[in-house]
């Protein structure tokens, strides 16, 4: 433990997360004295890696998007130095959609993916345009106006074709977790201008190399990060947060507490009555995680032609009904499941694979990882990939209970909150009133998705610490 | 009434500005002076729209753009309202 001796902290974050450590870089940059408690071994939240018999997979977030000049990602990379510690690498396309009539892939050039969507939906032409130029440069105005719409509603402003519309929400679902009718159309826009129009950049050597980079940064800054450390409390004095309790009984002080892990836990476990006002928690209770995840990685023997080019995320779905195929979801078997993202890594080693699935319960997921895990391999074997089975080394799954118990994410929720129009943008979820010094930072807090999403959540929640900071000092 | 909308608005551009209250005056920019993006014009518009129980019409978006204007809009809205319950 650094600052040897003191319990004593400006900040304290709960979380190693993207978001957790981008919040602790920018404040310890600042001059604050912070501490980032982390559950897990290794810091990252979903932006982390494992290796198995030689093979180095990713275990959840597996690329991101927003680092084109102007791009959120961009800025805080370059700001904190996190460029000069790793290299990125950008892979073209980044998406493609495939279904049994239609081949479309998604590139940083937009004019390249326009005509790709024209040569394939040559009836909508024009109408292609100017969706993919409210994308690009919609005001300030035409995304407040968004607020209310689902992404189905926004779609249908544009095109008729059904074909399309499911076409272009299929990188949704597997993004969001929510079929069109259900997700904001904000939301979905945020997910095209930040992963599929400025999509497929990867840090060399792996995801984990990225939240290594920001915590190396951190600890570099003069913060503190403690893994395998798990919070049991928040400590509260007067409506005011006074610093967190380990399960190991240490206690750390500071009149700062940002949460960066899953905000059920915050409210309910880390703090629960009398702190949190029954209303709040009543309106927490109400609130729709977003759905999880069954994930393969799959370390294959050698290249073979039948393998998708590396680093390309490949969306298949075998029909053009996402809202049938998020009910078939939510049984959680995967033997029902028709739609699947299957992506191979940039060494050409390995390959992960997910559907969209639901918790269900922690011995349903015991008993059923080996079938599960083999009917994903199936599904793939047969839609895209022939002769796969032939090549795998070596095979592993994640199922929700996996992602929860690396996480502590509720139910495994790959998202934060389902990011459907009336869950969208809640602002007492990340700064709630009622506790003095408490912040949210993440996919929890209503504010934000993926890697772009969430480091904009950490910047957004710094920015606002110092600039106060600064005012309280100033004032002495 | 007016002045407790002019407080109730500023209590939301202030805590998703981060700002203080005292630092935001009727001719306040949101934008320019606050350096409120997107999101968080979203997100004030939602919650004016919550905290006030009014909906905010696409017409209308443009013109939330300083504290004044959002005063007049939630003014009028909430007279549009009264008349119509009235």
């Amino acid at each position: 433990m650094g600052n040897a001796g003191s319990d004593t902290y400006d900040a304290v974050i709960i979380g190693a997360g993207i978001g957790g450590l981008v919040c602790g870089c920018y404040l310890a940059k600042a001059g604050m004295k912070v501490l980032i408690a982390e559950q897990h071994h290794k810091p990252g939240g979903y932006c982390t890696s494992f290796r198995r018999k030689g093979f180095l997979f990713d275990a959840a977030a597996h690329s991101f998007g927003g680092y084109r000049k102007g791009g959120v990602v961009r800025k805080i990379i370059t700001e904190l130095g996190i460029d000069q510690k790793l290299n990125i690498d950008c892979f073209q396309p980044s998406d493609t959609v495939r279904t049994l009539d239609y081949t479309v892939s998604f590139w940083s050039d937009v004019e390249h993916t326009i005509a790709e969507f024209e040569r394939a939906f040559p009836a909508e032409r024009d109408r292609i345009r100017s969706f993919f130029t409210f994308l690009q440069s919609g005001s300030r105005e035409d995304l407040i106006r968004l607020r209310v719409l689902t992404f189905l509603e926004f779609l249908n402003t544009f095109f008729t074709d059904a074909k399309l519309k499911a076409v272009l929400s299929l990188p949704l679902f597997g993004n969001g977790g929510l079929p069109p009718s259900r997700l904001s159309a904000f939301a979905g826009v945020k997910i095209f201008s930040e992963f599929l129009l400025d999509g497929g950049y990867y840090p060399e050597g792996g995801m984990q190399r990225l939240s290594d980079a920001f915590a190396q940064t951190f600890t570099e800054s003069g913060g503190v990060l403690r893994l395998s450390a798990d919070v049991q409390n928040i400590l509260v004095n007067n409506c005011s947060v006074g610093g967190i309790r380990l399960a190991s009984g240490e206690e750390f002080h500071a009149p700062r507490v940002i949460s960066n892990c899953d905000a059920r836990q915050t409210f309910h476990t880390l703090l629960g009555r009398p702190h949190v006002p029954d209303d709040f928690l009543h309106t927490l209770d109400g609130l729709v995680p977003s759905s999880s995840l069954f994930v393969a990685y799959l370390g294959i023997d050698q290249s073979f032609s039948a393998l998708p080019l590396p680093g390309a995320n490949i969306w298949f779905m075998p029909h053009y009904d996402l809202e049938r195929a998020f009910e078939v979801s939510r049984q959680g078997t995967i033997d029902h499941n028709k739609e699947f993202m299957i992506r191979l890594s940039p060494d050409a080693k390995t390959l992960l694979a997910f559907v969209n699935v639901q918790y269900i319960g922690k011995s349903y997921w015991s008993a059923q990882k080996e079938d599960r895990l083999q009917a994903l391999l199936s599904l793939v074997e047969t839609r895209l990939i022939p002769g796969l089975s032939k090549h795998v080394m070596v095979r592993e799954g994640a199922s929700p209970h996996t992602l929860y118990r690396y996480t502590r994410n509720t139910n495994g929720a790959a998202y934060g909150w389902a990011s459907t129009p009336s869950q969208f943008l809640m602002p007492h979820f990340r700064m709630p009133s009622f506790l003095k010094g408490l912040f949210l930072v993440g996919h929890w807090t209503t504010l934000a998705q993926g890697i772009p999403g969430v480091m904009y959540s950490g910047l957004e929640t710094a920015t606002k610490i110092t600039k106060r900071r600064a005012r309280t000092l100033s004032c002495h | 009434m007016a002045d407790s909308i002019e407080k109730g608005i500023i209590d939301i551009v202030a805590d998703i500005a981060g700002v203080e209250p005292d630092e935001i005056h009727p001719e306040t920019n949101f934008a320019q002076d606050l350096e409120i993006d997107s999101i968080k014009a979203i997100e004030i518009t939602v919650a004016i729209e919550k905290k006030f129980k009014v909906s905010v019409r696409d017409e209308d978006v443009p013109k939330i753009m300083t504290l004044q204007q959002a005063v007049e809009l939630v003014t009028k809205l909430l007279e549009q309202k009264g008349l119509m319950h009235g």
